[in-house]
């Protein structure tokens, strides 16, 4: 698992690789925990390169959703493969999250 | 006595060559062995990747409850998992250590009083993603059924 973290147009994104699962997830948590703590207002994640999610991987998203929301924070999930946009559709995370299929469409439409 | 036939005999063999018996301990890097092996022994049925990931995952978070939440990670308390292949059916048996526990307590994830909460999603996926699931022996072992055609 790796996150490179890159600005774009004033944005942060986050390019995830690899695997979300139990033994990932604290390792991701970390990543995204330093930019929490900086109260970064806006990050799209882009998990093109995700192969796999499992439970935990999937609770750690919405560990990193629910702490960004407690400032304000706004965080948008992109390029998910169909397999694991399944998941969020079948948990019904789909609703809680900004799921879009367009990195480029995320980032230009997040006014 | 029961007397096969060729075809009978070659079912048969074929379905024992697809047994898996593994006994683990109680630590989260051995659940990717369990998904492997029992993978490795359905290669020749051809599926699509979408059911390798449901299997793959089902596998996992059955064997991660079983570590986490039946043994809590006493690494001397074992995780006993069996599959077998019986007419196109892959049937993964997981067994853990712990006092088990109550079904009827299990929260639906998807409600809006939980979907923020961390647990519950691994049975909640589990029953959707497989064709069959059961809990027996108090709820210390889970039974998930998947048709492999």
């Amino acid at each position: 698992m790796a996150v490179k973290i890159e600005n774009k147009n004033g944005l942060t994104v986050c390019y995830v690789e690899g695997e979300i699962d139990i033994n990932s997830s604290p390792s991701i948590k970390k990543v995204f925990d330093k930019l929490i703590s900086s109260k970064t207002p806006k990050i799209v994640v882009n998990l093109s390169k995700v192969t796999y999610v499992d439970s935990s991987g999937l609770a750690t998203l919405v560990e990193i959703l629910k702490n960004m929301r407690s400032y304000g924070g706004r965080l948008r999930l992109t390029n998910l493969s169909s397999k694991i946009k399944s998941l969020f559709e079948i948990t019904k995370l789909e609703k809680l999250f900004e799921i879009m299929a367009d990195e480029q469409d995320a980032i230009s439409t997040f006014a | 006595m029961i007397r096969l036939g060729p075809l009978g005999f070659l079912k048969n063999h074929k379905e024992a060559s697809r047994r898996t018996e593994l006994k683990i301990p109680s630590e989260t890097r051995f659940i990717r062995k369990v998904s492997n092996a029992v993978l490795s022994k359905i290669v020749d049925y051809v599926l699509d990747e979408g059911k390798i990931f449901d299997i793959k995952l089902c596998i996992e978070e059955a064997v991660r409850n079983a570590i986490v939440h039946g043994n809590n990670c006493d690494r001397r308390r074992l995780v006993k998992i069996a599959s077998w292949v019986e007419d196109d059916n892959l049937h993964i048996e997981i067994e853990d250590e712990g006092k088990g526990f109550d079904q009827s307590k299990l929260v639906d994830p998807t409600s809006e009083a939980h979907i923020f909460k961390n647990s519950g999603r691994g049975v909640y996926l589990i029953k959707k993603l497989m064709d069959k699931v059961e809990y027996t022996a108090g709820g210390r072992r889970i039974t998930m059924v998947k048709n492999l055609k």
